[in-house]
């Protein structure tokens, strides 16, 4: 009997427990009023945006959506898109991909929305794409993985490729002749194909992954992998993934990991980062936009301009800094809006104009769209940044 | 080796967080017949605050000593709110209760803190290399603490009056009433150590595994499969229980892949009870009318 009885308590509590955990994708945000409908020329525009709010994407979420906050109230407070008032939905996918895709289905089908932003990372990014193809609307991603846009005719992306950060690395590596490389990555969308484009762009440098370790974006301890790592005898490690994850590596890298240089990602470009990974992120290196190294950067820089205000306009709004992340939402409703403002908002000329953007000057980069390419950015857009005594530093002969 | 040492090392480390909560599970479950799901929940609560505490300017110190009372309160205000009204109280309605607790708790951390998730600055002391072995001094604070409330709350339940008083309500309920012990007062005590070793296992872990509001669920669900070990009832083994799934934990992630790690504890828990339901208790616990 009391057999039995603990065997009923234990699987009645381990029922309840997985279904508090399914529970946290079911609700969602929502900000901005409801009105009108969206075949009125006269209405306001609905920009739908679906972001990881909260969840494992948090820390890129966040800000997006204070950023689409700010520039939409900016946009309004200058009269709007041809007298249009812009209304602003967000919806929260909770960094999963099914809320991902129900935000997304919510905000097409419902709201009606004119043109889809998100989402933060390319898991719900990717689980977003269908919907918006199948709803023949306009859709800018703000993750990084050229999957999301790969062979598309509607969706773009604002963050640069993964390919191109790591053409940035291995430049760099070749440069300083490393040839072994242990990898530490994400083991959501954000890691995915990581480990093989290394391998494929690495080639003709000589350069292999000599060890391959994941963990989950919500993991805490990173012992095991760094131990990994320090037994596969590397010339240098990459580390690819978000904080906190990312900080907690490159703490663990610092304590128990090989004594090699290190790489990050861009997806540590915040703030986030620099508080959580302390000194141990001293000495890295980073592939990163201009943004997080604005006051360094040369005055005849292209994008010094566009930077520098955004910063200032968020600093104000906010009292805080921007991120990389809030970069990517700044690019993604500016070209939309840039795109709403020429045609209107008929949704295949807003899709041409979208693909027609051509060396505009964004956060994250200079924006050259083609049809074959729907992310814009090549590795230009990015510079090397150390972090020396929590602060970014430029690397030399990096900008201009 | 060094590896080996390395990942068993920082597997207790972790896994004296999981025993500190498993123990939590336990010392309610011993006394009364509810599980508490909120269990979790005290450890991100407690860590949170701290971090809030410390950037208000308060010392280390003094910050981890206000927040940890702050939470044993915590959890005896919603005892006394949500579980001792309940005039019948079975497992089911207890998960069923505690479950809104945890979502309750868990909402409100979302709105104060934001969804980032943030760490304590380490406890004063210096990192250590042994024999190539990596212990970082918070690692050591975590495991002398976990050592010191485990021992003194094992004693306490075993060992004194209040706690064989108390264990009597769960053997007894009509019994320990006849002879002058207040099932309720129990229970509220029982939630209280219950709030005070969750406190303490979120104020230690947070300056290496972090906090975060979600942080409650993951932890709460190890702690779980680590009290399971013992049966719900003993805390010894509770405690053991969290100490081998942390270093299981690692190993499985050094040895086999990454990607499995928090399988393990899933994987405990089914064995557990597919083989011995009761815990590894080598006595069948007693019997209950």
């Amino acid at each position: 009997m009391a057999r039995l009885r603990t065997l009923t308590v234990v699987t009645v509590a381990v029922l309840a427990l997985a279904l508090a955990g399914c529970a946290e994708s079911t609700s969602g945000g929502n900000t901005g009023g409801s009105s009108g409908g969206n075949g009125n020329d006269n209405g306001p525009i609905k920009i739908g945006a679906v972001l990881d709010i909260t969840g494992a994407g948090a820390s890129l979420g966040v800000p997006e959506r204070k950023t689409l906050e700010m520039l939409a109230q900016q946009v309004n407070d200058s009269g709007g898109i041809d007298g249009r008032r812009i209304e602003l939905l967000i919806e929260d996918n909770q960094s999963t991909e099914d809320g991902a895709a129900k935000a997304a289905s919510k905000l097409v089908q419902t709201e009606k929305v004119n043109i889809l932003l998100g989402a933060s990372r390319t898991g719900p990014s990717l689980a977003m794409r269908p919907i918006a193809e199948q709803a023949k609307i306009p859709m800018i991603s703000l993750a990084a993985n050229e999957k999301i846009v790969t062979g598309s005719e509607w969706v773009f992306k604002t963050a640069q490729n993964d390919r191109v950060v790591i053409e940035k690395i291995v430049d760099d590596m070749t440069a300083k002749g490393y040839k072994k490389i242990g990898l530490a990555r994400d083991a959501s969308g954000f890691g995915e194909g990581v480990a093989e484009t290394f391998t494929e762009l690495g080639k003709d440098a000589g350069i292999q992954i000599v060890a391959t370790e994941k963990f989950a974006p919500d993991a805490s301890d990173f012992t095991a992998q760094m131990v990994n790592l320090r037994s596969a005898n590397p010339d240098a490690v990459v580390i690819w993934g978000i904080p906190p994850a990312a900080s907690l590596a490159q703490v663990a890298y610092r304590k128990v990991g090989p004594k090699v240089p290190v790489y990050q990602s861009h997806g540590i470009g915040n703030q986030v980062f620099l508080d959580t990974a302390g000194d141990s992120a001293d000495g890295l290196i980073a592939p990163l936009v201009r943004m997080v190294v604005a006051d360094q950067l040369p005055e005849n820089d292209p994008q010094k301009q566009t930077v520098t205000t955004f910063i200032n306009d968020y600093k104000s709004a906010y009292n805080e800094n921007p991120s990389t992340f809030a970069g990517h939402a700044y690019d993604g409703f500016m070209i939309a809006v840039n795109a709403l403002k020429e045609v209107g908002t008929d949704p295949n000329k807003l899709r041409d104009a979208i693909e027609n953007v051509s060396d505009w000057p964004g956060v994250s980069g200079v924006f050259t769209m083609t049809p074959q390419d729907h992310s814009g950015l090549t590795k230009e857009a990015l510079v090397l940044v150390t972090v020396e005594k929590g602060n970014w530093k430029l690397l030399e002969g990096q900008a201009g | 080796m060094t590896d080996l040492l390395q990942l068993v090392f920082s597997g207790l480390a972790q896994g004296a967080v999981y025993g500190l909560v498993a123990l939590g599970f336990v010392a309610i479950f011993s006394v009364r017949e509810i599980v508490n799901l909120a269990q979790g929940e005290y450890a991100a609560l407690a860590g949170l605050s701290a971090i809030s505490a410390v950037a208000a300017g308060i010392p280390l110190l003094a910050a981890v000593l206000l927040v940890v009372p702050m939470v044993v309160v915590v959890a005896v205000v919603l005892e006394r709110l949500c579980i001792a009204p309940v005039k019948r109280m079975t497992p089911l309605v207890s998960i069923i209760l505690t479950l809104g607790i945890s979502t309750a708790l868990k909402a409100i951390m979302l709105l104060i803190w934001g969804p980032q998730g943030r760490g304590l600055p380490p406890f004063p002391g210096k990192d250590l290399l042994v024999g190539g072995v990596s212990i970082r001094s918070q690692e050591l604070w975590i495991l002398g603490i976990a050592a010191i409330v485990g021992f003194a709350v094992v004693r306490a339940y075993e060992h004194t009056l209040l706690g064989k008083a108390m264990r009597a309500c769960a053997e007894q309920p009509i019994a320990a009433r006849l002879v002058g012990i207040s099932p309720r007062t129990a229970t509220m005590i029982a939630f209280g150590v219950a709030g005070f070793v969750g406190a303490v296992a979120g104020v230690i872990g947070s300056p290496v595994y972090f906090s975060s509001w979600d942080y409650g669920l993951a932890l709460g669900l190890k702690g779980f499969v680590a009290a399971t070990l013992g049966g719900l009832v003993s805390l010894r083994v509770a405690m053991a229980g969290g100490l081998v799934l942390g270093v299981l934990e690692n190993l499985v992630a050094g040895y086999v892949d990454t990607g499995y790690r928090d399988a393990v504890a899933f994987l405990v828990l089914l064995l557990v009870l597919l083989v011995r339901p009761q815990g590894l208790v080598l006595r069948a616990p007693a019997v209950r009318v």
